[in-house]
């Protein structure tokens, strides 16, 4: 693929766009909490795109239209069964406990809920984790431009490193929060194009479901048995482990995502930021996944498109995305499209970059190195964990390209640690009993149990080091039953060492717990401006879409 | 800062440049598999969408300067 110079137009602009609003908002920040939290005062449509934008980098993108060509419509599970359910769930019950406890992060409501051991676990461990999603969104983004356009992986890499840097330090999480919302508009004017023509070419859906095997045009029916579906993964599995445990997980504890919500400017408004953002996120995989479906059908047509395939054989399912767009855009289109990838990868490590310089600064910093400082001392410590986020992620990416193996073992671990996590959270946020001692030794019990299952059980080929006690019959379904394992090993642990140690006093769990949190009621608001009528709607189109697509 | 702005400016010249090319330029890269003028369609697209954010912006900032006496 080769882009004209019209394609680099459009590209520049966009990055001149992305600068110039990092350096318009750098007036507004005078204090920590301005860089770090947005000030808490951002509208909340900006919000819900941000919630839904942050999770949509370009390693999802790629990602979801790999699995779109690979595993067929189950695929939108990620998004009908997993992300919006856990969307709403994160509105409704979780938030008021979020915002209202004004805590600065998730460690810190962990903190205050529990103890400084729970937070110190996982501020140490959401930091690492930071660091190196956003390594490998690096890495990845090097790796396509050298693929794709033969640009120089090192440039790639240092340059988009650098226009980061340049926005969020400029503008802080705000800066962060409006160019995500921007990339997110980006990919969906870029996108929405390749997936109408696609699917159109494809005969629309009908001819789509024509032309592949039923099992890949079907969510629901064929989920009896591993062995019927693409996936490899049965009803129990893909609901409780997918549905529940993951999606849950990731949307209620990520503080990645939940530092969008908590930057509206209310309780009200952070309420309302997941519910609204699940409407747009609703309709995402027709832009992201059918154009993967759509692929595998073009291929089978006869029309001079060719699968994409591996240097050692076999389909490329990452290259699904790229090539299409090779197929049906014009110079001036594809320029938009390579600019909107361009955009998700920076925007993901843009994210990435920004909750780590908060939980830095807030929890590990201000809590353990050099408390009671002025505020200027942190928003300076906030810049400066800026510059150093950025410069440990070009170290990670660099990494990634020295120890391959290392990466996908190290995603694999990531997929995991909020499920745990999770745990902790639903017991921490309705059940009072829950102690200090419980919530740790699960937690920490609970990881182990995800580290010790990925290393004794394989799939395709990974995982076992320790021993291979069983195989599953494909990734997806190992991700799920990891999930499960670590979720059900930290709630149980959970609450038998609660129940063996001291709850603390009603008094001092105001404001954190369900029963002693004065829930909201905006009765006095417009209909939609409440979270009940807003999830209605939500579920009717949630039920119709999954009917449709059974 | 509205973010509705620099958003809508950005479509509304994105739009126009795709506009420009689907007009003077329509065989220019042309894409294997479609025949259509993709350019000049989803540039359309963005213009309007472009147009409406910038109309939403001022109609936002209008509002603003008339409940302030």
């Amino acid at each position: 693929m080769k882009l004209a110079s019209v394609d680099y137009v459009i590209l520049a602009l966009y990055f001149a766009f992305v600068l110039g609003i990092g350096w318009r908002l750098r007036k507004r920040i005078s204090s920590s909490g301005d860089f770090l939290m947005s000030g808490r005062s951002v509208p909340v449509w900006i919000t819900s795109l941000a919630f839904i934008a942050a999770n949509l980098g370009a390693v999802e993108l790629i990602g979801m239209a790999a699995s779109g060509a690979k595993y067929g419509i189950m695929t939108a599970h990620f998004y009908w069964l997993g992300a919006i359910p856990a969307m709403l769930f994160m509105g409704i019950f979780m938030m008021p406990f979020y915002y209202g406890s004004k805590a600065r992060s998730v460690p810190e409501y962990l903190k205050m809920r529990f103890d400084e051991k729970t937070r110190a676990f996982n501020a140490f461990s959401f930091a690492v984790m930071t660091i190196f999603s956003s390594g490998i969104s690096m890495y990845a983004l090097g790796l396509l431009l050298h693929l794709v356009l033969g640009w120089s992986f090192d440039v790639s890499v240092l340059a988009s490193a650098a226009i980061v840097l340049a926005y969020t330090f400029l503008g802080g999480l705000t800066s962060a929060i409006y160019n995500e919302v921007l990339q997110f508009l980006l990919i969906v004017m870029g996108f929405a194009p390749l997936a109408i023509l696609s699917v159109n070419k494809a005969g629309g859906w009908q001819g789509m479901v024509a032309r592949l095997p039923p099992n890949m045009t079907h969510a629901w029916s064929y989920m009896g048995s591993p062995t019927e579906n693409p996936m490899g993964v049965e009803i129990f599995g893909m609901v409780a482990g997918l549905g529940f445990v993951l999606s849950f997980g990731y949307w209620c504890t990520n503080f990645l995502v939940v530092q969008r919500a908590m930057a509206a400017d209310s309780m009200s408004a952070a309420r309302r930021t997941p519910l609204i953002g699940t409407l747009p996120k609703m309709f995402l995989p027709f832009i992201v996944i059918m154009p993967g479906i759509a692929a595998l059908v073009l291929s089978k047509m006869n029309l001079g498109y060719n699968f994409p395939l591996k240097a050692t054989g076999g389909p490329d399912y990452d290259q699904a995305l790229t090539t299409l767009m090779a197929q049906f855009y014009p110079a001036g289109l594809l320029g938009v499209g390579m600019t909107g990838l361009m955009a998700s990868f920076m925007s993901g490590m843009a994210g990435n970059v920004t909750a780590f310089n908060t939980v830095f600064t807030y929890d590990i910093y201000q809590s353990y190195i050099r408390p009671g400082a002025p505020d200027r001392h942190y928003l300076t410590v906030g810049r400066v964990t800026t510059v150093a986020g950025v410069l440990l992620s070009i170290a990670a990416a660099y990494l990634a390209t020295r120890y391959n193996n290392i990466m996908d073992l190290l995603q694999l671990v990531f997929g995991c640690v909020n499920a745990p996590l999770f745990a902790t959270f639903l017991l921490g946020m309705f059940w009072k009993r829950t102690t200090a001692h419980g919530a740790f030794s699960g937690l920490t019990l609970g990881t182990l149990a995800a580290v010790l299952t990925l290393s004794s059980t394989t799939a395709e080929g990974k995982g076992g080091w320790i021993a291979n006690l069983y195989t599953f019959p494909s990734q997806m379904a190992q991700n799920f039953w990891i999930a499960i394992i670590a979720f059900s090993t930290c709630l149980v642990i959970s609450v038998a060492v609660s129940m063996f140690t001291t709850p603390r006093t009603d008094k001092d769990m105001e404001g954190l717990v369900y029963g002693l949190t004065k829930v909201p009621h905006d009765a006095t608001a417009k209909w939609y401006q409440r979270p009940a009528p807003l999830t209605v709607i939500v579920v009717i189109l949630l039920l119709i879409l999954n009917i449709w697509f059974r | 800062m509205d973010l509705r702005v620099p958003s809508g400016w950005f479509f509304t010249l994105v739009g126009l440049i795709l506009i420009g090319m689907g007009v003077f330029a329509p065989h220019m890269g042309a894409a294997p598999l479609t025949t259509d003028n993709v350019n000049l369609y989803s540039g359309a697209c963005m213009l309007v969408f472009g147009l409406f954010l910038l109309l939403m912006a001022w109609r936002a900032a209008r509002q603003e300067k008339g409940s302030i006496p």
